[in-house]
């Protein structure tokens, strides 16, 4: 499932990101990689970005990029 | 005498500027890195005939080649080659901030880690193992507290020693497992075939940017990502590992900087209720959220503008009055040809006076913006008003130069510095002169007095809609056409909430401060002057034949279309370029010749001698703050964007009566708002962004789309019979 899907309060396991570019090395270099667990936050009240907790610090994305990152839920 | 240069790395919220402000004190000089609007700030220390100089780097996450931030930082380890790095690590984020640490060491430059706000680290229970971190990674480790100043004494104790004997820090080569094969083998092609290379860049961090396809670096070196050397050493790899070489590298430096974070952190049981976890939890929460917003930014819109204004006015009164009074009297004394006399109160001090009222409002505003970044709200603020801003592309940061902008342009350009790249720093930049300055509202009210005075409130509101809906429509064409090609993305942390200190705010503000004094300031004064030699050459003639009104008539034609095509108001709206306010002070000096009035008021005022006059000043700051801190109290309406009626502009009123009509009216009040914008916010976008183009394309843009919405009211008023 996308990243963007994901339901806040549940932890997932990133398993690939697929973009090119300077996009993905953004993505890396602020810890977002394939095997990191990540946990929505929040939600912004408009409905757009999302906050993420990855490597134990708040991360914010938009649902666009959300959604080129593939995860899998962990129960 | 010996000399070491230093520089300062670190992760943004790392507390770096704290850092840098408890080492360097007084000594910091505040610029721009050569060519982007990115601050440097450099210091020379002087300690026991060691002279240090620093260079603090921009705060950057990593060293990839994509941000500007990153380039600047890079391109200074690389090319000015200093001798060694104070890295300013986050205690409490310590994995994610040693990802940066060990590119660092891939340059071969000894390095001291500064593991700031280790304060808080042990509060969190947090316990780090400095030994072990020292001897893995082959570096220096400090504890620092940079609010309390703790351990600046160690870092710099270090400094010493290192300039003492290179050999105290030796950086260590660490171990990138698999991918060493193919360093090796394309670092021995390069110490063969490309020896003058290795003289410019460090070998290491040559060859792992080669692999990682750098585009910067090849392009520097003029190597082809597809030469064979490289090409081998990296298809075996990434066939391997099905990830292109500068995944793989990620990988293996976040997996160094896990295994050491493991090694030397131990958690133990601390005081883990988060404080900014509960913050958020009301701040960010889905239906209150925006109520809090609402009311922290009209709040943080009343303490700049109305807590100012006073400050502002008073300044003002003093320059216009006691001020010119006893310059004049000083200059008749000595007996001073009147167009001298002329030129020093009307041209040079009003031009003072024009620096001098803007310093209330950009110390405030500096001061509370840098309050928002430091304390962590000003993340918040674009998390929740980004989605808002993204549809006109823009980011959610833009929203507070924008927000500004209401109160006065000039200080939401040097605003959009908080927005993180150049091109959404210059997109909002050209979007900030759409919304309706304080200096506009003269304007309205002269003309909404005189024409609409019953709907008043509705024409007012009527002008502040029609910017922001011009801002938005230029926002959505600028982003298809100037601004096209470049993917703004949001990727930004939401850093945990710290109290700011007040040292460190200050110190921003006043460097500012300086900064526009010292080089805007000459820019307005001689503006200033200018213009007085416009409106009075040659000297003593009917305004009509002045420099100014001979312009004004030649390209009144413009106007024509537009209902308004008399010299009168052509001439004014040139004047206007100025400030906008300025406007109705030419029209008044235009329209009503009558000067009985001045001399009225210098006869009263020329009663009282000198101490008089100081004692009036004195009585009237205090007033000022009084003022201040009463508008900060008085209930919801924003003082500094209320109309207020001018008495002494009854004439001018009657007179606009005579030869406007309602319809022309409005005409020329859209025009005023949206028409080239004013003279200081030009001087302030060449100041942030280093050259006259963005003001040059914002007079282009601005004064046509203004043209085009004045002729549209005006014509189809006309055709509609109003």
């Amino acid at each position: 499932m996308k990243l963007s899907e994901l339901k806040k309060g549940k932890k997932a396991r990133i398993t690939s990101i697929n973009v090119k570019g300077s996009l993905k090395r953004r993505l890396m270099d602020m810890g977002v990689l394939p095997d990191e667990i990540v946990e929505v936050e929040k939600i912004a009240p408009l409905g757009d970005p999302i906050d993420i907790v990855v490597k134990g610090y708040h991360l914010s994305l938009r649902k666009s990029e959300a959604e080129q990152i593939e995860v899998e839920v962990l129960e | 005498m010996k000399e070491i240069k230093v520089a300062v790395a670190g992760n943004p919220n790392s507390g770096k500027s704290t850092l840098i402000n408890a080492i360097a004190g007084t000594n910091l000089k505040v610029g721009n890195w050569p060519g982007v609007t990115v601050e440097k700030k450099t210091a020379t220390l002087r300690i026991d005939g060691l002279t240090i100089n620093l260079v603090d780097l921009p705060g950057t996450y990593s060293l990839s080649p994509y941000t500007q931030e990153e380039i600047i930082a890079r391109d200074f380890l690389v090319k000015e080659k200093p001798d060694l790095i104070i890295d300013v690590v986050d205690s409490t984020n310590l994995e994610r901030n040693l990802y940066l640490t060990i590119q660092l060491l891939e340059l071969d430059i000894p390095v001291v880690i500064a593991l700031n706000i280790y304060d808080e680290a042990k509060k969190k229970g947090y316990e780090i193992d400095i030994e072990k971190l020292e001897k893995l990674l082959g570096v220096k480790v400090i504890p620092t507290v940079a609010t309390k100043k703790e351990g600046v004494k160690e870092l710099i104790e270090v400094i010493k020693n290192f300039a003492q004997d290179r050999n105290f820090i030796i950086p260590k080569k660490l171990n990138y497992g698999d991918v060493e094969n193919s360093i090796n083998s394309v670092e021995s092609v390069l110490r063969s075939q490309y020896p003058d290379l290795l003289d410019k860049y460090p070998s290491r961090w040559l060859t792992l940017k080669l692999l990682e396809n750098d585009e910067i670096v090849l392009r520097e070196t003029g190597i082809k990502a597809d030469e064979n050397f490289l090409k081998e050493a990296k298809t075996h790899f990434e066939k391997s590992h099905q990830e292109d070489m500068e995944s793989v590298l990620a990988d293996i430096r976040y997996g160094i900087a896990h295994g050491v974070t493991k090694d030397v952190l131990k958690e133990r049981e601390g005081k883990k209720t988060d404080l900014t976890e509960k913050i958020d939890r009301v701040v960010l929460n889905r239906y209150i959220g925006i109520p809090i917003f609402l009311f922290s930014m009209w709040f943080l819109f009343k303490i700049a503008f109305d807590f100012s204004t006073p400050f502002s006015d008073w300044l003002d009164s003093v320059i216009s009055g006691p001020l010119t009074k006893w310059t004049t009297v000083l200059l008749n004394a000595a007996k001073s040809p009147e167009w001298f006399v002329s030129l020093v109160t009307e041209g040079v001090i009003a031009g003072v006076g024009a620096v001098l009222v803007f310093i209330p409002v950009i110390a405030v505003m500096m001061f509370l913006i840098t309050l928002l970044e430091g304390s962590g709200y000003m993340a918040r603020v674009a998390f929740i008003m980004d989605r808002l801003m993204h549809s006109i592309g823009l980011h959610g940061k833009s929203f507070i130069p924008l927000l500004l902008g209401f109160g006065c342009n000039v200080p939401s350009i040097y605003a959009t510095r908080v927005l993180e790249t150049e091109r959404d720093r210059k997109l909002t930049a050209m979007l900030v002169p759409l919304m309706s300055c304080g200096a506009r509202l003269p304007v309205y009210a002269i003309f909404i007095g005189a024409f609409f005075a019953k709907n008043a409130p509705t024409v007012l509101w009527s002008l502040y809609v029609l910017g922001i809906f011009m801002a938005i429509l230029l926002g959505l064409v600028l982003k298809k056409t100037l601004f096209k090609g470049f993917a703004p993305v949001f990727i930004m942390e939401l850093p945990p909430y710290r109290v700011p200190l007040i040292r460190d705010l200050l110190i921003h503000t006043w460097q500012k401060l300086r900064h526009f004094v010292i080089k805007a300031g000459t820019y307005i004064f001689a503006v200033s002057v200018i213009m007085w030699f416009m409106l009075n050459t040659p000297y003593g003639v009917e305004k009509e034949n002045s420099a100014l009104g001979r312009v004004g008539k030649a390209i009144s034609p413009v106007f024509e279309p537009l209902g308004f095509g008399t010299w009168e108001a052509s001439s004014s709206l040139l004047a206007g370029l100025i400030a906008k306010e300025v406007v109705v002070s030419t029209m008044a000096q235009i329209y009503v010749t009558d000067n009985g009035q001045e001399g009225n008021s210098e006869e009263k005022e020329g009663t009282k001698d000198f101490l008089e006059d100081l004692k009036d000043i004195a009585i009237s700051f205090f007033n000022a703050v009084v003022d201040a801190f009463q508008n900060l109290l008085a209930g919801f309406g924003i003082k500094s964007l209320q109309v207020e009626e001018d008495e002494e502009m009854t004439p001018l009123k009657s007179k606009l009566q005579e030869i406007f009509t309602p319809l022309n009216a409005y005409a020329f009040l859209a025009f005023v708002l949206l028409y080239w914008p004013c003279v200081v916010v030009g001087i302030s976008m060449k100041q942030e962004f280093g050259s006259w183009k963005i003001y040059g394309q914002a007079i282009l843009i601005h004064s046509v789309m203004a043209w085009l919405v004045a002729f549209l009211i005006y014509q189809g008023g006309k055709i509609l019979g109003f």
